[in-house]
């Protein structure tokens, strides 16, 4: 397994897509810095929202199908996935690590929203103490909430030997975000709205899906993410290559 | 000769359907250890789809594979440690170098970092080891692959046509690589080709596939020994010549005033050649004609297929 992941890493240190994972956070700062004035009440939650809004609802979805594109792409192009599957090795293992490659990317994203939020928050001299439980319970909760999409999109890209079919996908699925967040009977289940919807701050804003207890918000999560995994897995264990 | 070898590979009633129609029929394959065993066909006979199978990349519709004693169905990666593997055409990274690629590969095996080193130079790759592979020739790209497949100390070695697209120079380069490895490292190699030419010179057994059945399955010598031809005599009266022969009991025939005996020992010959000068016929000549082994694989594959 550790040997696998390591394998997986020196595929994946030599791509560009890492600069990626730093977009989004970068934008969320710029536009934090345009817009936030220095008295707003809440500064830390208005931040939140801004880069639910931005990052969340846009980039963070986009993110999971590219990341999901990527781990696949190399084996795709030139052979890989015979190669790999020859070797001796379970293609469950190779499920689960690519699986788990495709998380820790999006770890690595949030880790730098993170990371934005608070320089941003320095700079501006944002007043009190730092919320840590909101930041992390907001970070945190938009990577799990990323678990059922990338399954999906996993999925996707491991059936479609194209790298754009996916991406493809994936941004038509993207862009009605904007509306099915506001749908609290639809939003839920829909795996490119959850990270928003998990991201958002709960505290002052509470409409549409919004009002949502996190508790049945990643209860939903954590089910759809069991069927999607389990169905690309068993696809994947079936697929002749 | 093979049979009291240890059977390496065996395959038993292999069949393959893709879309109701069978690409591989009741194929019963066998490798003894040490063997060099040529598996030939025309492009689309079924090669590569058995050696995926072989591999466990693709599931068998019906019939059983063992290697090393193992059923691939159940003991899938205690078989594959001991495999390497070609398929098709190489597999690679592009985005990175040739170190890189082992080292990808290495991480799934249990092998030493040096073994990387030994398989380079192996396939002489060494002085380009650390330029990406995407600008490498496809020969180095092929060399690569089979580093890749050495890679694992591997007992059985799968190569599918692995002188693909390589110039003369690259094939004979890969033909020598492959002949010395049984010598040098032990190994037993499975490898495919449509070409005959290519097989014969280094395969020492030979399996010959078409249309999805394995219709040949011997050493290639007995495969040689078919396309020894048939002697011709040249004889003032063929007709006289061939009724004294046949009564004589040498099994000849008579087709459009060419006479021909199937006898091909020297000996054999002569005694002919002096009964019928002491019948005061006229030998004008005695000559042999050869049947090539590309127009037997051709009779056998059948003309449609492409060579």
């Amino acid at each position: 397994m550790i040997g696998m992941i390591r394998s997986e890493w020196i595929k994946l240190r030599r791509s560009v897509v890492w600069l990626l994972a730093a977009v989004s956070p970068l934008f969320v700062a710029v536009i934090g810095m345009v817009e936030l004035e220095k008295e707003a009440d809440f500064p830390w939650v208005a931040v939140l929202s801004i880069a639910s809004a931005l990052h969340a609802m846009l980039f963070l979805p986009l993110l999971v199908g590219i990341f999901s594109a990527l781990v696949c792409r190399y084996e795709h192009a030139s052979g890989g996935w015979k190669q790999m599957l020859s070797l001796p090795v379970s293609r469950m293992q190779v499920y689960a690590v690519k699986l788990g490659m495709v998380m820790l990317l999006i770890a690595v994203t949030q880790l730098l929203l993170l990371l934005f939020v608070l320089l941003l928050g320095f700079m501006k001299g944002f007043g009190g103490d730092i919320p840590w439980s909101l930041l992390m319970k907001s970070m945190l909760g938009g990577w799990v909430a990323c678990l059922p999409l990338a399954a999906l999109q996993l999925f996707v890209s491991i059936a479609f030997h194209s790298f754009a079919t996916p991406l493809a996908v994936n941004v038509i699925l993207t862009l009605p975000n904007m509306l099915i967040v506001n749908s609290s009977q639809y939003g839920p289940y829909y795996p490119w709205a959850q990270p928003m919807l998990a991201m958002m701050p709960r505290e002052d804003y509470g409409f549409g899906a919004f009002n949502l207890s996190m508790e049945t918000l990643f209860i939903v999560v954590l089910g759809s993410f069991c069927v999607f995994g389990l169905a690309g897995l068993i696809y994947f264990q079936k697929k002749s290559v | 000769m093979t049979t009291n070898k240890e059977t390496i590979l065996e395959t038993s009633g292999l069949t393959k359907k893709l879309g109701g129609k069978p690409v591989v029929k009741d194929v019963n394959l066998r490798i003894g250890r040490g063997d060099i065993y040529g598996f030939l066909g025309p492009n689309g006979a079924g090669k590569t789809t058995t050696i995926r199978m072989l591999l466990g990349l693709a599931k068998p519709t019906r019939g059983s594979i063992r290697i090393f004693g193992k059923d691939i169905s159940k003991d899938r990666l205690a078989i594959l440690r001991s495999v390497g593997s070609l398929v098709e055409y190489p597999s690679y990274y592009g985005h990175l170098n040739a170190i890189e690629n082992l080292e990808a590969v290495r991480r799934l095996l249990t092998v030493p970092k040096n073994r990387i080193d030994e398989v380079l130079s192996v396939v002489r790759l060494t002085k380009d080891a650390k330029r990406p592979v995407k600008g490498y020739s496809l020969g180095m790209k092929q060399r690569l692959g089979i580093a890749t497949a050495l890679l694992g100390n591997p007992e059985l070695l799968v190569l599918d046509e692995p002188t693909n697209g390589l110039d003369p120079a690259g094939i004979l380069e890969i033909r020598e690589l492959i002949k010395s490895l049984p010598k040098s490292h032990g190994v037993t190699i499975l490898i495919s080709s449509h070409l005959l030419s290519e097989i014969e010179q280094m395969a020492t057994r030979v399996g010959i596939i078409a249309k999805g059945s394995l219709i040949y399955e011997d050493r290639i010598e007995k495969l040689r020994e078919r396309s020894q031809g048939h002697i011709h005599l040249g004889v003032s009266e063929p007709e006289e010549a061939w009724k004294l022969l046949s009564a004589s009991g040498v099994k000849a025939s008579l087709v459009e005033g060419k006479l021909t005996v199937a006898e091909k020992n020297n000996a054999a010959i002569a005694a002919i050649v002096a009964r019928l000068v002491g019948e005061r016929h006229q030998v004008y000549r005695v000559e042999e004609e050869k049947v090539s082994l590309e127009s037997i694989f051709l009779d056998m594959t059948g003309v449609e297929g492409s060579l």
